[in-house]
Parts: structure tokens; C-alpha cells; sequence
């Protein structure tokens, strides 16, 4: 039965040493790059979000600002030219749009990287994915094993509304990298200590409030946190220890307003009035709908299901699965932790385990999930905008389920050993341990390229897929961006010249698709029913538009319906000559 | 699971324990792949379980073949409703179908379903025959207690079968017949406006319209724009055939009605100078039904006149009625 251990010839050339390093900083890239590859492969054929629209538009006009200071910086930064350009889209802050804006330029414009404009807008939306899984695997590689944090950021990239938001020129992935990125700076710098990661702290923390406003909760778990591991420092060590202030906290709180606010040209002027409104926005900010449980809601009181029955429907299972077995793995592990410590302190001998995990990374995952899940279980939160709004926690989500796996690999191991004799590296092991991984992964996958680009509609297995989730009575799409996917009934159906009512897309989204000839060029877009063409977005709340072409076409018998897995996405009417 | 969640556990460091148990222990970890390929599994079986246009046309082709006039088609669940609409036609599920005001007219109802949704509207009627066409199972539904519609006040939309008139502080003024295109705008924009409506002076207008309802049904109704400020709208149905009840509903656009802070609408139906009956509609009603008693003028013809009322203006009020 058992098996000499022969190592392949090529194990020496992988292997890696134990302490994680520079090559680690490799497979995290390499990782993130092979993701944004498959994003940018994907890109054209995902039509542009309403959202998306409004960015490129801003983008372009925040372009206008870059030649002007690169051209003559004096009157680049006068007042009169910094209100006319960044006034536009002044409710999110510009590093985004900005990094869309220079894209644009240099990667279209100049090098004609990419032939579609659009494609430049969304590249740093992508590239932030690449950061966010990078930034996982070096999470989960110090934390827990190597294994682990290459299978978190593995599983990152595999969840259907990731895989569709990290396509867009938006927010909500660059948030969930930056926020990822920041903490394990923060991380790092309770673990290593040192002025210098406190400096990164900071400068992270400013280019985090620079992407999205989500980065205001940003210190609710780290201020906690932070006291936590300063107190069991010094209970630690009996009092010997004074109390300190992170460096990383202090170098967010001092300068990330300052990065912020440099990075920022709008907030240069009336800065305080500006800043006013700019939280007024936010606090204040209009409710968008969203069908939940066959019940559309259009304001607070939100349903508390939403959040978690949400995540159990989009979320692939095996993924959840294994964030709770790690999730009760870790709580065992700091269990017998609590036990030892409270042992060694009646025994009155130094408390031995503190020492165990300086960061306390579960903690702060933790607090995370309390950070970015809580609010969605508050009643008064109004739901806009559905999962994306809570991206910041899967990274973490991740890194549990990605220690989970490390555990199960490791069990599956000793299993092979004992019933076989398979030794540890021994090719039948790694055959073994690459069926487990695939075992793990497929579904993911499968559910994943399979969404698109109908991400927004997709629903995992564990619901029924896309007609389980329509069933069920969730949300179908968000902000019109499946206009795209009509093309092949444009192009088969649509007369010459015909106008087409694009009903939820953002008339600068039409344009843009219009221009990158994602939709044939000769098509003009309307604003309203009375068009030869007209469409509707099947959202619930949408059937007023549906019924409304009813009436304007004189039938209730699309001409044409897109579905995805059976489900209906858009209905088309077509006005008979 | 507590081999694979002990922190650096192997299973040979677990304490001894009975044969079967330490298995189970030892082979936990074997449950994390297999939900990973049962959730693959669900996953290929879901995608390849699309019903296909053939299903739905040979489900046509069997309705077709058994449908009479009057016969009622629904589509089950309510997603489903355009592709069912796109295989049937106009002919089996056209707007006043999909667009009843209720099922009590309709003696006989084929309920097409998938995935084995059922219209609960229908719960209970008496089903007559079921039949599968591939993935859709074709339900027969017996209304077990029909009724005879006389007169669909619906049908009365043109000057030959109504006046209509706004009555304000300064008097009462006819509203001119017009003929046009239906117009519509956006989400928000309200029901479409119908090209063939009353129009009276200061705005209001009186057409067939489909409004949006809060269930998210099309109705088909008069659609009447309330005029506020104690104005009235004054319909009067010329020649209608009378029953011994008068059935309708009454309801607000669901984009006007949602958010149930308006005011409320009241429509008062009169007959030979007496007042048959006044419903008010409260914001948040939804799509309302009533029945008033009509028994004094069963097979007689005459007017019926119907009044809508609010304090408040541009309501997006919508009735029907029918005589029965």
C-alpha cells in the first residue's frame, strides 16, 4: 500500500520558502492578473450600466483637466478651472473617475490599447479586482497558510455579482479593494510595527476615502480593534506594558483626510460648505428600489432578511460552506486560547498564548463583517443598490472559507496516508489534492462564467439558479444595462434608421454603445414609448413601462423576449409598418 | 467536522474513539467537495432545464384546439407571463384578458403552467382535466360560479355610448370626443394618456387606459385624472343594459397609489336620479372591487352616470364596471 516518496522534478523549482515574501507578492498578482484577463476578455460583451454612463461622461470632462496641467498647471489649478471640470459628478469623491479619466487617455487615446473607450473607462475598475484578490491572497498567506489565502482569493473572483461588478467603471469592486488593501496594511502594521507601515496605513486610508463614501465605516472595526489588541497587550504582560497609540491609527486618522483632500481638486474651494453637502448627499440619499421576496421596496423600513437571504442566494454555496466551517475552526482555535489564558492566569504564570496571533486577524474579520454587514440589519438602512453594497466583507468571507479549505486539504492528506499510504508529495497525493481543489472550484466557476453577463439575474444552484430567483421573487436587474444583449435582434429585426425607446439605460450609456458599435450605429435612440421599437427592463416595478407600451403599440405581444435561463430579462415591442 | 476544524489536527493525534464515529471523523472533511460538486450538479441540471419554444408552442397548438371565446388563458408563475404571451398570440392572451379586471366572468379558465406554479386567483375553481406538453402542464379550470357580463361599460368608449362633462365652481362643460395616438412616457410618466378620450377644458380627460395596479397587474379601466378642488368629472354611459348588479373596481396607479399618502377618490354611480352606490377609494386600497345592487332595473336600459371626486388633483384614477 504505501508509496516511496518520490519528489517530482519540478517541486524543487515551485517550492517555496517558509517565510512569505517576494514570491508571494508573485502569486497574488499573478492571480489578480489572470482574473482581470478574463474580465477584459468578457468586457464587450457586457452592456454599460446606468451608473457607468454618468462616470464616462465625468471621466472625459476630468480628462479636459489633466491635458490643462499638463499643458499650463497655472491655469490648470485656478479656481475658475478646477469649479468648471470637477463640479461634474461632485457627490463621489474623483480618484476613481480620475484613474478612468487617465486610463481613457493614455490607454485609447494615445496607445490605442484598447479599441473601445469603454474598455479604458472600466480597466482600474478591473485592475482593483486584480489589487483585491492580490491583497487577499498576501491576507491569507500571513494569516493562515498559503493555501488558504490563494483559495480566499480564488473564491473572491467566483461569486456571479462580483465577477459582474469588477467589469464596471464604478465603485463598488475599487471600494471592496482599497478597503481589503487597508486593512491588511493596518494588519501589517499591528503585527510589524514601525513608522513606516503606519505612513502606508495612512496614505491607504486616504486613497480609500478617495474611492467611495463606504470608507467613513472604515475605522468602526479598526478604532475596536485597535484597543482590543493594545489592552491584551498589556494584560498580556501584567501592566509592564504601557499603553500606545497605533501608529497605524494615528496615521489614518492624520493622513488620510490629508491624501484625501489633495486628491480631491473640488473640495480645494469652499471646502467646508462643500464638505457639507457632500455628507448632506450622502445622509440624505434618494431610496432606490429593489424587489425582495416578491415585494418591491422603494424606502426604509428594509426587510432584515434582505442581506443574508441575499448572500445565500448569490454567493455559491460551497463557498459559504467552507466560510463556516472556518468560521467555527477559528472560534475553536480561540476557544482553547481563552482556556489556556484563563489557566495561565490563575496559576498566576505568564499568559502564553497572547502571543499566538499579534494581530488578531479573526477579530478584525470579524469586525469587518460587523462594519459592513451590520447596517444592512438595521431597519432605517433603505436598500439601494442590493449586494454590492456589502463587497468590503467578502474579502474576509473569503479568508475564512479559504482556511477552511487549507483545513480540509489537510485532513484529506492524513486520510490518504492512513487508508493508503500515500505520502505527503507523492504524485497520487497531488492528484488528490488537485480533485479536491477542482472539487471546490467548479461550481463556483461554473455558476460564475455562466451568470454572464446577465450577472444581476443570476442566482446560485442552492435557490434554483436564475428561475429559482425569480421564483423566489428576487431582483432581476438593476440599472438597464442587458440593452446590449439585444443586438442580435436588432440587427435581425430592427428597420434602418429605427428609434429605439432604451427605456432604464442611461441615454449616454445608449450613446456609448452607440459609438463602440455594440448596437448597430444606425439605431437612434428615444425617450419614451413612442418609438418603433421599445423596450422594457423586467423589473417589477417596471410593468407600469410594460403596460404603458401595451397601450402605445396596441398589443401586449412582444415582438421579441431575452431571457436568461428561460427567464425573461427584456421584452421588445415593435411597432408594425 | 471536528477533524478538519482542530487547528493543525491530524486524524491520527484525535483521541480513540469507536471505529465508526472515528470514520465518520476522519472522512468529514469529505463533505466540503461533495456539496461542491452536488451544487455543480444543481447547477448543469438547472441550466439545462430551460423549457424550450417547442414546449411552448405545442401548448399552444393543445389551448388552441379547445378554446372557445370567453375562455380565460393565464400563465403561471406571473415571470413567465411575455414568453407565454409571445407563443399564444393575441388571439389567446391578448390585453383584455391579461388585463381583466377580475376572473368572475370568465366560465372556463386554462391555466399554463411551468415549474409548477399555480394562479391562486384560481385555487377555487374546478380543475377538469390536466395535461403535460413536455415541461408545461396544461391546466383545465371550471368557473364554479360564472356569471353573465350584459354590458361591459368598458365597451361604451366613444361618443356614441357616453358624455362625459367637468363640473366646477363655475358650472359644467361638456368634454370634447378626440382621436388620436395613445401616448406614454417613461417610469413615473403615469398610465398612458389614450389617443381616443374625452378631453375637457383645464386638462382632465377620460379614456380606456391600462394602469399598472399595486399587485403589479395591468387593469383596464377609465383611466380619469382627478380635477381636485371640488371639481367633479361627470360620466354618463348612454343605453345601458342593466342586471341585477353592477360589478367593478376602482384603483390608482401604483407609482400614484404606493407610497399611501394620498387623498382619497370617491366614485358615485347614479340611475334614474338615485344614487346607486359610493365607493371611496383609500390610498392603498389597490385595485378595490364593489357590487351594487341594481335588482329595481334588471332588464331595463337607461343611463348610468359615474362621479369622481377627490380634494386632491392629477390623481391617476382608473375605473371599470360592468352590468351583470
Amino acid at each position: 500500500m504505501s508509496e516511496e516518496v518520490r519528489r517530482p522534478w519540478w517541486r524543487a523549482a515551485v517550492d517555496l520558502p517558509e517565510t512569505i515574501g517576494w514570491r508571494d507578492h508573485v502569486i497574488g498578482a499573478l492571480i489578480g492578473c489572470a482574473y482581470v484577463a478574463w474580465l477584459l476578455s468578457t468586457a464587450r460583451s457586457l452592456g454599460f450600466a446606468r451608473d457607468e454612463g454618468f462616470y464616462f461622461h465625468a471621466a472625459t470632462t476630468y480628462a479636459r483637466w489633466f491635458e490643462l496641467l499638463a499643458s499650463s498647471p497655472h491655469d490648470a489649478l485656478k479656481r475658475a478651472s478646477v469649479d468648471a471640470i470637477w463640479s461634474e459628478n461632485h457627490e463621489h469623491p474623483a480618484l476613481m473617475k480620475s484613474l478612468f479619466a487617465l486610463s481613457w487617455m493614455f490607454l485609447h487615446q494615445k496607445a490605442h490599447v484598447f479599441a473601445d473607450a469603454s474598455t479604458a473607462f472600466r480597466f482600474p475598475g478591473m485592475v482593483m479586482m486584480g489589487l483585491a484578490q492580490w491583497v487577499t491572497y498576501l491576507f491569507g498567506a500571513r494569516a493562515y497558510s498559503r493555501r488558504a489565502g490563494a483559495m480566499a482569493a480564488v473564491l473572491l473572483g467566483l461569486m456571479p455579482r462580483v465577477f459582474y461588478n469588477a467589469h464596471l467603471a464604478c465603485f463598488d469592486v475599487p471600494i471592496m479593494a482599497m478597503w481589503t488593501w487597508c486593512m491588511y496594511l493596518y494588519w501589517r502594521s499591528q503585527t510589524q510595527g514601525g513608522i513606516w507601515w503606519a505612513i502606508l496605513a495612512g496614505i491607504a486610508y486616504g486613497l480609500t476615502l478617495e474611492t467611495k463614501e463606504a470608507a467613513w465605516y472604515l475605522l468602526v472595526p479598526i478604532v475596536p480593534h485597535a484597543l482590543f489588541v493594545q489592552f491584551r497587550a498589556v494584560v498580556g504582560k501584567r501592566g509592564a506594558a504601557r499603553f500606545a497609540l497605533p501608529g497605524a491609527l494615528l496615521g489614518m486618522v492624520t493622513l488620510g483626510p490629508l491624501v484625501w483632500y489633495a486628491l480631491w481638486p473640488w473640495m480645494w474651494n469652499d471646502t467646508l460648505p462643500r464638505l457639507q453637502e457632500w455628507f448632506a448627499f450622502h445622509l440624505n440619499h434618494v431610496y432606490y428600489n429593489m424587489e425582495f421576496l416578491h415585494e418591491t421596496y422603494f424606502s426604509a423600513p428594509s426587510p432584515r432578511g434582505y442581506m443574508p437571504v441575499m448572500i445565500l442566494a448569490t454567493v455559491p454555496t460551497v463557498t459559504l460552506v467552507l466560510f463556516a466551517v472556518g468560521l467555527v475552526g477559528r472560534g475553536k482555535v480561540h476557544y482553547g486560547r481563552l482556556r489556556a489564558w484563563s489557566r495561565d492566569a490563575a496559576e498566576g504564570a505568564e499568559a502564553s498564548v497572547v502571543s499566538l496571533d499579534r494581530g488578531e486577524v479573526d477579530l478584525l474579520s470579524l469586525l469587518v463583517f460587523g462594519a459592513a454587514l451590520g447596517p444592512w440589519l438595521l431597519p432605517r438602512t433603505p436598500i439601494f443598490g442590493g449586494t454590492k453594497h456589502w463587497f468590503t466583507a467578502y474579502p474576509f468571507l473569503c479568508l475564512f472559507a479559504g482556511y477552511a479549505f487549507d483545513r480540509v486539504a489537510t485532513a484529506l492528506r492524513g486520510a490518504l496516508r492512513d487508508a493508503r499510504g500515500w505520502a505527503e508529495g507523492s504524485h497520487n497525493t497531488i492528484l488528490a489534492q488537485g480533485a479536491l481543489v477542482a472539487c471546490v472550484v467548479a461550481a463556483p466557476l461554473a455558476e460564475t462564467a455562466h451568470s454572464h453577463p446577465f450577472g444581476l439575474s443570476s442566482y446560485v444552484a442552492l435557490v434554483g439558479g436564475t428561475a429559482g430567483g425569480a421564483d423566489l421573487g428576487l431582483n432581476r436587474q438593476f440599472w438597464g444595462f442587458t440593452t446590449q444583449s439585444l443586438e442580435p435582434y436588432f440587427e435581425a429585426k430592427a428597420p434602418r434608421g429605427a428609434s429605439v425607446y432604451y427605456q432604464d439605460t442611461a441615454s449616454s450609456s445608449w450613446q456609448q454603445m452607440i459609438e463602440e458599435k455594440r448596437i448597430r450605429p444606425d439605431l437612434r435612440g428615444a425617450g419614451s414609448p413612442d418609438a418603433d421599437i421599445a423596450i422594457v427592463h423586467l423589473e417589477r416595478h417596471m410593468l407600469e413601462v410594460e403596460y404603458n407600451e401595451w397601450s402605445v403599440f396596441g398589443t401586449d405581444i412582444p415582438d421579441y423576449v431575452l431571457t436568461h435561463d428561460g427567464v425573461p430579462i427584456i421584452d421588445v415591442f415593435r411597432r408594425k409598418r | 467536522m471536528r477533524a478538519i476544524l482542530a487547528e493543525g489536527a491530524e486524524p491520527e493525534s484525535t483521541p480513540p474513539t469507536p471505529r465508526g464515529f472515528a470514520l465518520a471523523r476522519t472522512y468529514a472533511f469529505a463533505l466540503v467537495p461533495l456539496i461542491g460538486v452536488l451544487e455543480l450538479g444543481a447547477h448543469e441540471v438547472q441550466i439545462h432545464s430551460v423549457v424550450p419554444d417547442a414546449d411552448w408552442d405545442a401548448a399552444r397548438v393543445a389551448v388552441e384546439a379547445e378554446w372557445k371565446p370567453g375562455d380565460l388563458v393565464v400563465f403561471e408563475p406571473f415571470w413567465a407571463d411575455s414568453i407565454g404571451r409571445l407563443h399564444f398570440g393575441a388571439k389567446l392572451a391578448g390585453i383584455p384578458d391579461e388585463a381583466r379586471p377580475d376572473d368572475t366572468r370568465f366560465p372556463r379558465a386554462f391555466e399554463v403552467s411551468i415549474r409548477g406554479a399555480h394562479d391562486p386567483e384560481l385555487a377555487d375553481w374546478t380543475k377538469t382535466a390536466t395535461r403535460k406538453v413536455g415541461a408545461i402542464t396544461m391546466t383545465t379550470l371550471a368557473n364554479p360560479m360564472p356569471v353573465h357580463v350584459i354590458d361591459d361599460l368598458v365597451d361604451h368608449a366613444s361618443p356614441s355610448g357616453m358624455a362625459v362633462t367637468r363640473a366646477d365652481n363655475g358650472g359644467e362643460s361638456d368634454c370634447r370626443w378626440t382621436h388620436g395616438a395613445t401616448t406614454a412616457g417613461g417610469l413615473g410618466a403615469g398610465p398612458a394618456t389614450p389617443g381616443d378620450r374625452f378631453v375637457c377644458a383645464g386638462g382632465a380627460f377620460v379614456g380606456v387606459s391600462l394602469i399598472h395596479d399595486l399587485t403589479d397587474r395591468p387593469r383596464r379601466c377609465y383611466f380619469a385624472p382627478t380635477v381636485g378642488r371640488g371639481g367633479v368629472v361627470r360620466v354618463r354611459f348612454t343605453d345601458v343594459a342593466f342586471g341585477s348588479a353592477l360589478h367593478g373596481h376602482v384603483g390608482l396607479a401604483n407609482f400614484n397609489e404606493r407610497d399611501r399618502t394620498g387623498p382619497n377618490v370617491t366614485l358615485t354611480w347614479r340611475a334614474n336620479d338615485r344614487i346607486l352606490g359610493k365607493i371611496t377609494h383609500v390610498d392603498g386600497d389597490g385595485w378595490k372591487g364593489y357590487e351594487l345592487s341594481t335588482s329595481d332595473l334588471t332588464g331595463q336600459r337607461g343611463d348610468l352616470v359615474a362621479e369622481i371626486a377627490s380634494p386632491g388633483g392629477g390623481l391617476q384614477f382608473c375605473f371599470e364596471a360592468d352590468t351583470r
